[in-house]
């Protein structure tokens, strides 16, 4: 028989499925916006919103159970996670708006060089996509995965920030492409810990970070 | 007999300096009742100034085994005690151990509050009386008044001492119990779901007062009420019955990790409502 608390803990695993789908889309909008010249900042900006909403009804949720029911063991190191996880997801929105801003900002950059930031994109939408079904599935393999992915993103922010230093007067291209960079860093850095998450569902200890 | 008496009788201070805080262990404790076993091979040990809960679901042994280390068991026809339950090192159920100087040393409070048909004063002095502990009229006042204090019943009941102890509600008759028990200055405190009949307010009462005293006490509580052995005890012990309905102990460790990340399945599936 399935206790009163599982009906709160499936509403919040759809919750966490609708925060997973938006987060997706909005940093997909966002690249794509960077990547053919289109500014999409209001779209990117209602995404984020929804999402931040999203957090608190999560983490309102999460703290009703915990009222209610009183759980202990994984029920109670799942729903700390929950919480983490909406909050990963709520900045997956953030940054997202952020790169959006970027265009907004800068104006005109079809001259950019777009490659290093479409392969960066690209591993970063592959560490959302693994962080996602990591924690809805609690698969600790993708979620030791994510760690070696977010080495990568950390790898071609830090590669073009010490290049863009190098070079003699600072130029747009380099300055907005370091900056979406930069957020898809931050971006995997959340994955990262939404894996991280899993595993202490899992296994009910924090690996130490590197 | 003077290891007994210094022991059981008077009781010398516990010598910490070695690090060893243990004051109770059971070594392969088992028991019959009649030809049916109720626990079996149980080890375990209760430390000084520390709260240890006992949970599992009913029938699982919880309470036998809390009154196999004050002899309570000794007052049922046809229970065996096998294996060797040490208090400070002693054996209890040696044959030259008195099992009335045990229970001075290891009081034990029950389910439901079991006050004497006489005054709150004459309640809580009634263990050093039939001791019979020499004290002056003012030294006893002194030990009654202290035992009040330590129980959180003082400021309630110092008007009126001479009230009969029914007159109390039912938490109230609760502490007044505990006080009792205190009184006679024990070293082991036994409680078998001490709040059971109790309202929220009191268990609180009950809860915060155990947590107030367990510096000077080794603490064992039985309880059905996870959320209980969770606020107020320091180590918690799982018991089970097995599938011949035995019980067992399963798994014995820090409460913090035994609420949040149990290592036996059984333990996560009974704490967290699954089985039980």
């Amino acid at each position: 028989m399935p206790r009163l608390m599982d009906i709160g803990l499936e509403r919040l695993v759809n919750m966490l499925n609708d925060m997973a789908t938006l987060s997706r889309t909005a940093v997909e909008a966002a690249v794509e916006g960077f990547i053919k010249g289109t500014p999409n900042e209001n779209e990117v900006f209602q995404l984020s919103e929804k999402l931040r909403w999203l957090q608190d009804e999560v983490a309102d949720l999460a703290v009703e159970l915990i009222a209610r029911y009183q759980p202990v063991a994984t029920d109670l190191r799942f729903l700390r996670s929950c919480m983490e996880v909406a909050y990963g997801f709520s900045r997956f929105g953030r940054y997202a708006y952020d790169i959006s801003q970027v265009i907004t900002t800068f104006g005109e950059l079809h001259e950019c060089e777009k490659n290093e930031v479409l392969e960066t994109a690209e591993v970063v939408k592959t560490m959302i996509e693994k962080s996602v079904k990591s924690f809805v599935e609690k698969n600790l393999e993708l979620a030791a995965e994510l760690e070696k992915l977010d080495s990568v993103v950390d790898k071609a922010y830090k590669n073009h920030l010490e290049r863009s230093l190098n070079k003699p007067g600072s130029k747009k291209c380099d300055m907005a492409t370091m900056l979406i960079l930069r957020y898809l860093e931050r971006i995997a850095d959340h994955a990262t810990y939404i894996g991280e998450a899993v595993v202490y569902i899992l296994e009910g200890q924090h690996r130490p970070r590197k | 007999m003077t290891m007994l008496k210094k022991i059981l009788v008077e009781r010398e201070p516990m010598d910490l300096s070695n690090g060893d805080r243990v004051v109770v262990e059971t070594v392969g404790l088992t028991v019959v009742y009649g030809r049916k076993y109720a626990i079996k091979d149980i080890n375990l040990k209760f430390e000084r100034s520390r709260i240890t809960a006992i949970i599992g679901p009913s029938g699982c042994g919880k309470s036998t085994l809390l009154r196999c280390i004050n002899r309570m068991n000794d007052l049922i026809p046809d229970a065996k005690v096998q294996g060797k339950v040490f208090y400070r090192g002693l054996d209890i159920y040696s044959k030259d151990v008195d099992p009335v100087a045990v229970r001075t040393a290891i009081g034990m409070v029950f389910q439901r509050p079991n006050p004497f048909p006489m005054s709150i004063f004459d309640n809580v002095a009634f263990g050093l009386r039939v001791n019979g502990v020499k004290l002056t009229k003012q030294q006893l006042y002194e030990k009654v008044k202290d035992a009040l204090v330590k129980a959180a019943l003082w400021d309630e009941v110092k008007d009126r001492l001479d009230a009969q102890a029914f007159s109390l509600s039912g938490g109230q008759q609760q502490r007044l119990c505990i006080a009792r028990t205190l009184a006679v200055d024990p070293d082991v405190i036994l409680l078998d779901e001490p709040t059971v009949s109790l309202d929220p307010i009191s268990t609180a009462k009950i809860e915060q007062l155990l947590r107030n005293i367990s510096q000077d006490y080794t603490i064992i509580i039985v309880t059905h009420n996870m959320q209980q052995a969770a606020r107020v005890s320091d180590y918690t012990a799982v018991m089970m019955p097995d599938e011949n309905m035995v019980g067992r102990l399963i798994e014995f460790g820090p409460t913090k990790e035994i609420f949040t990340n149990p290592r036996d399945k059984r333990t996560e599936d009974y704490i967290s409502g699954r089985i039980g």
